[in-house]
C-alpha cells in the first residue's frame, strides 16, 4: 500500500517530472517541494528560518507551477535550501504557506532545474482520498 | 498511429492524428531516428503544435526530435501574423537564445595542443564559471544588466573584452534591436547580475576540440577551417535571466488563454496573437534575453583565449583564436518566407532547432554569404561535432531550420543507471579525452549513450536537403557544466 505522503521522479526523455501525493492538497504540495530540494541536491546547513510566501495562479494546477519557481527564485537569489513547507491558506488561486529556509553553501549536487512546466500538469483526487500532483521540470 | 512517408527522410503526421490540427505534421528524420521519436511520443508533440493558431504550412521537426514540454525538442512552427498567428514561450524554450559558438585557431592539434592538452583544460576548467546558479565571470549593476539586455555583445566590447570581429560573424550581428528590458521582469534582471560569463549546468559544455574531417573543402575554406586544427566550441544560454523570462511570460500567456478563447492540447503551448499586447512585451523580453544569451557566450569565449594564452605563452595574434559563427538553437524570428508562391512575414519558432539560411542570404555573414550560413551542431560528451552550412532547399522545406545536436535518447536516471560518472570519465579519459567535470556524479547524465548518433542526425539532415556537413570535429578537452 502506498504510503498516505510522499514523492517519486518520473522519467522523461530530456527532462524530469516530479508525482507529488499526500493526505490532502497542502499535503502533496509540501510533498513536492521535498521532491524538488532533493532532485536538485540540496544540503542545507545552519539553522532554518521560517517566512511566509505567497504565489498566484488561474488554477490550483497553476499554483504548484507558482510555487516550485518560487522555490527556485529563492534558492537561486539567496543560496537558501528549503526544509519544509506547511501550507495555512488556500484557495483556487491563491497559495499563502510558511516556508523554513536554511543556508545552502555548497554547490547543489544534484540536477540543475532551470524552471517548472505546465506539460502534462496536475493536481487531482486520488482513489485512497488522497491529492496527487504532478510536474514537470526543465533541467 | 497513422503516417506516411513522403520521402527518404520526411514523414507525414496527418491532420486528425489529434483533435484541432490546422496543419499536418512533416518530421525529417531516417527510419531509424523516426522510429525513436515515436516511440518517444514526440511525434504527438508535432501534431499538437499543429494546432497552433495561424500556423502554417506544416509542424516541422528535425532528425534530433525527442519529448519536450509542449513543443518537441526540434521543432519548427511558423505562424502567420495576417492570419491570427501566435507566439507561445514554450516554442523557444526557456533557455532562450541557447546555442553555440565556435573559435577556429592558428594551433595544430599534434605539434602545438596535445602536449599540453591536459595543462589547457585545467586552465579552462579554473576560467569558465560552471554549475547550477554559479556566479559568472562580471559581476553587474542593475543597469548593467539593461545594458547587455539592449546592447548584447557590444557591452563586454565595450569593456575591453573581446575583439570587434566577434561581432561581425555572430548571428544577428551579436545584438537583436528589437530588445525591450522593460519588459524583463525585476527577478530576471537580478538573477542576470551574477551570471554574465557563466557556462550552467545540463548539456552546456566548452570543448577543445580538432578538425578531424574536411567533408568540403571549398566551404571549410571559407570559414577558415583545416584538418588538424585545433578549436573552441562552446554550447551555453541565458542562463537564470532567460529562465526568468520564459516563466513569467507564459504564466501571464497561460491566464490570458482563456480570455482570448484559445484552447491548446498542452498548457505549455501558451499562446496569445502577435497583434495582442502580451506578444508584444514577449518578443521584447525575449530578444533582449537573447541579448544576454550572445553575450555571455562572448565573455565565455574571452576565457578561453584567455587559458591558450597562459598555457601555450603566445600572443592572441599568434594564437589566432577567431570566431567563426554564433548561432541559436532556440529562439523566435519575424522573418520572410515565401509560403504559397507570395512572400509573408512569419513568426519562425525554433525549439532546439537552428536557423539555416541558404548561399546568397543578406543575413549571412558577407564573408559566408557564397556558401550559406554555418550551422554548429554540437554532439554529445566524448562523441563528434559537426559544421554544416544552410541551403537554398531548406527556405521551401523547413523555413530554413535544421537539427540542433544529438537529441537525447534516455531519460537522466536510466543514463545514471548505465554507468557512473567515475567509470564514464575513466573511459572518455582512456580515449583521449581530458575532462573537467562541474559534478563527477552527474556526468553519466550526459554520456554518449544517453544521446542518438549525432553522426546519423547530420546525414538525415543533408538527406532531407536542409544543411550540408562541411566539416567533423573531434573532441579532446571538455569542460562540462
Amino acid at each position: 500500500m502506498t504510503a498516505p505522503a510522499g514523492f517519486e521522479l518520473l522519467e522523461h526523455t530530456a527532462d524530469i517530472g516530479i508525482r507529488a501525493w499526500g493526505p490532502d492538497t497542502s499535503g502533496a504540495l509540501t510533498q513536492a517541494t521535498l521532491a524538488l530540494a532533493e532532485l536538485m541536491g540540496i544540503r542545507v546547513s545552519g539553522p532554518g528560518t521560517r517566512r511566509r510566501i505567497r504565489v498566484t495562479a488561474r488554477d490550483l494546477p497553476g499554483l504548484l507551477v507558482a510555487l516550485l519557481d518560487e522555490l527556485l527564485w529563492i534558492h537561486e537569489s539567496e543560496g537558501a535550501g528549503f526544509v519544509a513547507l506547511d501550507v495555512i491558506g488556500l484557495s483556487e488561486r491563491n497559495l499563502v504557506a510558511e516556508l523554513e529556509t536554511a543556508p545552502a553553501p555548497a554547490e547543489p549536487a544534484g540536477i540543475g532545474v532551470k524552471a517548472a512546466t505546465y506539460h502534462q500538469l496536475a493536481v487531482e483526487p486520488r482513489a485512497d482520498g488522497g491529492v496527487e500532483a504532478r510536474v514537470f521540470l526543465d533541467v | 498511429m497513422e503516417t506516411r512517408r513522403l520521402g527518404p527522410f520526411a514523414w507525414e503526421v496527418p491532420v486528425g492524428t489529434v483533435d484541432g490540427m490546422r496543419v499536418p505534421g512533416v518530421v525529417f528524420a531516417s527510419d531509424e531516428l523516426f522510429r525513436k521519436a515515436v516511440d518517444d511520443r514526440a511525434v504527438l508533440q508535432v501534431a499538437n503544435v499543429a494546432t497552433l493558431p495561424g500556423i502554417v504550412t506544416a509542424s516541422l521537426a528535425m532528425p534530433d526530435i525527442h519529448w519536450g514540454y509542449g513543443f518537441p525538442i526540434g521543432g519548427v512552427a511558423a505562424t502567420d501574423p495576417h492570419a491570427g498567428g501566435v507566439i507561445s514561450p514554450g516554442g523557444v524554450g526557456f533557455d532562450i537564445a541557447c546555442g553555440v559558438r565556435l573559435l577556429r585557431s592558428h594551433l595544430d592539434w599534434a605539434s602545438d595542443v596535445r602536449p599540453v592538452v591536459r595543462e589547457l583544460v585545467d586552465a579552462l576548467g579554473v576560467r569558465v564559471p560552471r554549475g547550477v546558479g554559479t556566479k559568472g565571470r562580471m559581476a553587474l549593476s542593475r543597469a548593467d544588466v539593461v545594458r547587455v539586455l539592449r546592447e548584447g555583445v557590444r557591452f563586454p566590447l565595450s569593456r575591453g573584452i573581446g575583439d570587434e570581429r566577434d561581432a561581425a560573424l555572430c548571428e544577428d550581428g551579436g545584438v537583436l534591436a528589437d530588445a525591450s528590458p522593460d519588459d524583463v521582469s525585476d527577478r530576471a534582471i537580478e538573477r542576470g547580475r551574477s551570471q554574465l560569463g557563466s557556462l550552467g549546468s545540463g548539456n552546456h559544455f566548452l570543448e577543445v576540440q580538432v578538425v578531424d574531417e574536411v567533408v568540403d573543402p571549398a566551404a571549410a575554406r571559407v570559414l577558415g577551417l583545416f584538418e588538424g586544427q585545433v578549436c573552441v566550441m562552446l554550447h551555453s544560454g541565458s542562463r537564470g535571466l532567460g529562465h526568468q523570462v520564459c516563466t513569467d511570460h507564459v504564466k501571464a500567456m497561460d491566464g490570458l488563454m482563456r480570455r482570448l478563447g484559445l484552447e491548446v492540447p498542452d498548457r505549455q503551448l501558451a499562446c496569445v496573437p502577435l497583434d495582442h499586447e502580451a506578444a508584444g512585451s514577449y518578443l521584447g523580453a525575449m530578444n533582449a534575453a537573447a541579448n544576454f544569451a550572445r553575450a555571455n557566450r562572448h565573455v565565455l569565449a574571452d576565457a578561453a583565449r584567455e587559458a591558450f594564452q597562459h598555457v601555450l605563452r603566445r600572443s592572441a595574434v599568434d594564437l589566432g583564436l577567431a570566431l567563426v559563427y554564433d548561432v541559436a538553437h532556440n529562439l523566435a524570428k519575424l522573418e520572410e518566407h515565401a509560403v504559397g508562391g507570395r512572400r509573408r512575414l512569419l513568426c519562425v519558432h525554433r525549439k532546439g532547432a537552428t536557423r539555416a539560411f541558404g548561399p546568397g542570404h543578406a543575413e549571412v555573414p558577407a564573408p559566408y554569404r557564397s556558401i550559406g550560413q554555418p550551422v554548429l551542431i554540437p554532439g554529445s560528451m566524448g562523441t563528434a561535432s559537426y559544421v554544416l552550412v544552410g541551403t537554398e532547399e531548406a527556405a521551401e522545406r523547413s523555413f530554413s531550420s535544421t537539427c540542433h545536436g544529438a537529441g537525447r535518447a534516455m531519460s537522466r536516471t536510466q543514463a545514471k543507471k548505465v554507468m557512473r560518472g567515475a567509470d564514464l570519465a575513466r573511459s572518455l579519459e582512456a580515449e583521449g579525452i581530458e575532462l573537467a567535470p562541474a559534478h563527477l556524479a552527474q556526468l553519466s547524465e550526459e554520456a554518449p549513450y544517453a544521446y542518438k548518433d549525432v553522426a546519423e542526425v547530420v546525414r538525415a539532415c543533408e538527406g532531407a536537403g536542409l544543411t550540408r556537413i562541411v566539416a567533423r570535429l573531434r573532441p579532446v578537452g571538455v569542460v562540462k557544466g
